[in-house]
């Protein structure tokens, strides 16, 4: 059974094939039934696997997802369980760590993997899981920066299912209105700051601003200091060294802050107060000409339109303005692992190798909304057309990440240090302390965690 | 037959000893306590003595168990860290304000929904919606209302010529929102037991105080307060427990922010165990709250006593 044979372009094809594929599938599930792994289940013996996944995609891939999976491994019975961000980081590690894990497999965000994996209790999938591997699942297809996400000390705990990465979007309407060309991806910092003056702006022609320049991450979050690692990373500057050691609390690293500080001139009223909603919020809503945001957001900010106010031919998307050495993004994949200590190791890892198969992600593109991180995925022609822009943005962040290693400290204390960082920087953004002396303190704190 | 059996039973029946008393006695005490004294040794005791042993160990993240004593190492990382002591000086701002805030409008829409008027059943019943919807919501909806783009009280200050203010951007306005979020959701339940107490004060008192020629002001501070005073008291403990461990509307409604400034210690505790998961040091932390509520608990209660001894 190869990924090769599942490939498909119509829907008859893929079930006449999906049904060629479920008899080998069936009688490989009967003899591997007991073997290490176990199987892919049988009509008489169907195989149930549980999964923990965020609850911001978990329902959606439960109704969409699951049933198209189920296409080609018709005896695996997937339940999705969601669970919010904040809190599914320690439900992973208690789960997992636990003598008895009600899970099989797992989504684990991008700086968690190396506390995950460094328990031991994650799947190697590039060794653990080989003789399961289909012989076209081609590991060399997967871009670099996103593949890496999932790696730590030389193993592969994971494979990338659902990309993101952090990107400007922009809304054309308010750089035309303003006398401005719309944005490239060779717009640099200096350029953009010159611009958001102009773009704070009233709509209608006269009167107060109804518009403003930028909306992004501004409150107390471990979110808000990916914006300015992501101008840090653009400056060539980096958080943490090859041991550990941080190395940010510096002039480019105050620059990267103060520009994010800057930022709020031209922010909408409160928004030293936004967070992921709010800054989506104002943007959809047209009240902002740029927004710096994660690329899955896309689908309900320019397609949706039972989300967004907004047109897709309206809405613009590429990295992040360049700096000194290169365009900015931020790294942040979700990554599908499984338990090595489940019995049905097998039928997880048929589910992610499905979905992150070109197959499965061009299909997760285009109804669900979640990005591929194959290279010829976005070298394909999407089914969608406002997907074409989405896949070439995404190639140049992917590259552009890899180059500047634009992701969050790789260490089992990630979490711990992106925490210091929101606290430290912002007590800078409330103004309690200077940008130099939010970066020094964060720095010592980060370096007693020693990464 | 049952009345010959009832006769042979009372017949042979035998006065218990005083000590087979005693023993039944206390068996039956014990009989009604062991429920809930298991109950509390799993729910409580247990827990604490738990965090207690982690306070005291290093967290191994790989086996997300203790596995190493470290003595006082994880309580002197927290003396040290700034954060803490911040989250503590903010928790304690909150409470100043907050609590008398909240013991003030309680007792007077306690007076006022007690005097005799149309539809005051009504807003008695109103009075408990804050209290029934989750604290998430309630933050959330606080949020949208505050919200300087589109939300409805900048907009009404705006009629006026006020505003707009930054309420969750600014750190001044941002514990003011914070204290009005809790003051709004705590106030009615202050109202309902100060309302069930003054209901309950005995009438004749009142009615000699009007005989003879008592106004209203001094009916209320000379008669009702100082028969309150109990009640009062013990509706400040009450409410000061449940203040102190207050962190789940600061984190609907501000994050902590801006800055440090809403970052109460129970949010920060929050942070530092589920987001970085350093759970030995926030165990420390739990503790060391937990002792200065026990001991300013103590205080309260012993100035509770002492005010009643005093009427």
């Amino acid at each position: 059974m190869t990924q090769a044979t599942r490939i498909s372009t119509g829907t008859s094809r893929r079930r006449l094939l999906g049904t060629a594929l479920a008899l080998p599938a069936v009688m490989l599930g009967r003899t591997a039934q007991g073997q290490a792994g176990g199987g892919l289940g049988t009509a008489e013996s169907p195989i149930s696997i549980r999964m923990l996944a965020n609850s911001s995609y978990s329902n959606l891939w439960q109704s969409a997802m699951v049933p198209e999976f189920n296409k080609h491994f018709p005896h695996i019975k997937v339940q999705i369980d969601g669970v919010p961000y904040n809190e599914q980081l320690a439900k992973t590690m208690l789960d997992l760590t636990g003598a008895k894990p009600t899970y099989d497999f797992y989504t684990v965000d991008d700086p968690w993997v190396p506390q995950v994996a460094q328990t031991g209790h994650l799947l190697d999938l590039k060794k653990d899981a080989a003789a399961w591997t289909a012989a076209d699942f081609d590991w060399n297809d997967f871009n670099s920066a996103p593949l890496a996400a999932s790696e730590w000390k030389g193993g592969q705990f994971g494979v990338p299912v659902r990309s993101n990465m952090l990107l400007m979007f922009y809304n054309r309407t308010h750089f035309s209105k303003a006398g401005l060309p719309a944005p490239t991806p060779k717009l640099t910092w200096t350029e953009f700051r010159a611009q958001m003056p102009k773009l704070v702006q009233n709509l209608g022609g006269s009167g107060p601003a109804n518009a403003w320049a930028i909306s992004t991450y501004f409150t107390r979050d471990t979110l808000t200091p990916t914006i300015w690692q992501a101008i840090l990373n653009a400056h060539g500057g980096e958080l943490v060294d090859g041991n550990g050691k941080p190395i940010f609390a510096n002039d480019v690293g105050q620059l990267a802050l103060q520009t994010h500080i800057d930022l709020l001139q031209w922010a909408p009223p409160g928004a030293k107060a936004h967070g992921f909603t709010e800054s989506l919020q104002a943007f959809r809503q047209g009240q902002t000409a740029v927004m710096f945001q994660w690329g899955s957001v896309f689908r309900g900010t320019a397609v949706d339109t039972g989300s967004t106010t907004l047109k897709t031919e309206e809405v613009g998307i590429q990295v992040m303005p360049v700096g000194s050495a290169r365009a900015g993004t931020h790294r942040g994949i979700w990554n599908g692992c499984v338990s090595a200590k489940t019995p049905n190791q097998r039928a997880a890892w048929a589910f992610w190798q499905w979905l992150s198969s070109r197959q499965g992600e061009a299909f997760a593109s285009d109804v669900v909304g979640s990005f591929p991180a194959r290279k010829s995925t976005l070298a394909s022609n999407p089914a969608s057309a406002w997907l074409k822009p989405v896949f070439t943005t995404l190639q140049e962040a992917y590259e552009v990440a890899a180059a500047g290693r634009m992701w969050r400290p790789r260490s089992a204390k990630s979490d711990q240090a992106q925490q210091i960082l929101a606290d430290e920087t912002a007590r800078a953004f409330s103004g309690d302390v200077k940008v130099a002396e939010a970066l020094d303190s964060a720095s010592r704190k980060i370096a007693r965690l020693r990464l | 037959m049952s009345t010959t059996v009832l006769g042979t039973r009372t017949g042979t029946r035998r006065i218990p000893s005083r000590r087979v008393s005693r023993l039944t006695d206390l068996a039956a005490r014990w009989g009604f306590v062991t429920p809930a004294a298991i109950l509390l040794i799993a729910t409580l005791a247990y827990p604490i003595g738990y965090t207690l042993y982690i306070s005291f160990a290093a967290i191994n993240l790989g086996t997300f168990s203790p596995d190493e004593w470290v003595g006082w190492d994880n309580y002197l990382t927290v003396f040290e860290d700034d954060r803490f002591w911040d989250s503590l000086w903010v928790t304690f701002v909150y409470l100043v304000f907050a609590l008398p805030l909240q013991m003030f409008l309680g007792f007077l829409s306690a007076f006022l929904i007690n005097a005799d008027w149309k539809g005051r059943g009504v807003v008695r019943a109103a009075f408990i919606i804050p209290m029934v919807i989750a604290p998430v919501i309630a933050g959330g909806i606080w949020r949208m209302l505050l919200d300087p783009l589109w939300g409805i009280a900048n907009y009404l200050l705006g009629i006026v010529g006020l505003g707009p203010i930054e309420w969750l951007a600014d750190p001044f306005w941002a514990m003011f929102t914070i204290i009005l979020i809790d003051t709004w959701r705590w106030t009615p339940f202050i109202t309902l037991i100060a309302s069930a107490a003054l209901l309950s004060l005995p009438r004749d008192v009142f009615e000699a105080a009007a005989i003879d020629g008592a106004n209203w002001w001094t009916t209320l501070w000379r008669v009702a307060m100082p028969l309150l005073v109990p009640v009062i008291a013990a509706t400040f403990v009450v409410r000061w427990l449940g203040a102190v461990k207050m962190f789940d509307i600061a984190l609907a409604a501000t994050h902590g922010g801006p800055g440090r400034a809403t970052s109460v210690v129970n949010l920060f505790i929050y942070e530092e165990a589920f987001r970085s998961l350093k759970f030995a040091e926030s165990a420390a932390m739990s503790l060391i709250v937990l002792v200065i509520t026990m001991v300013l608990t103590a205080i309260f209660l012993r100035g509770t006593r002492m005010l009643e001894e005093r009427n």
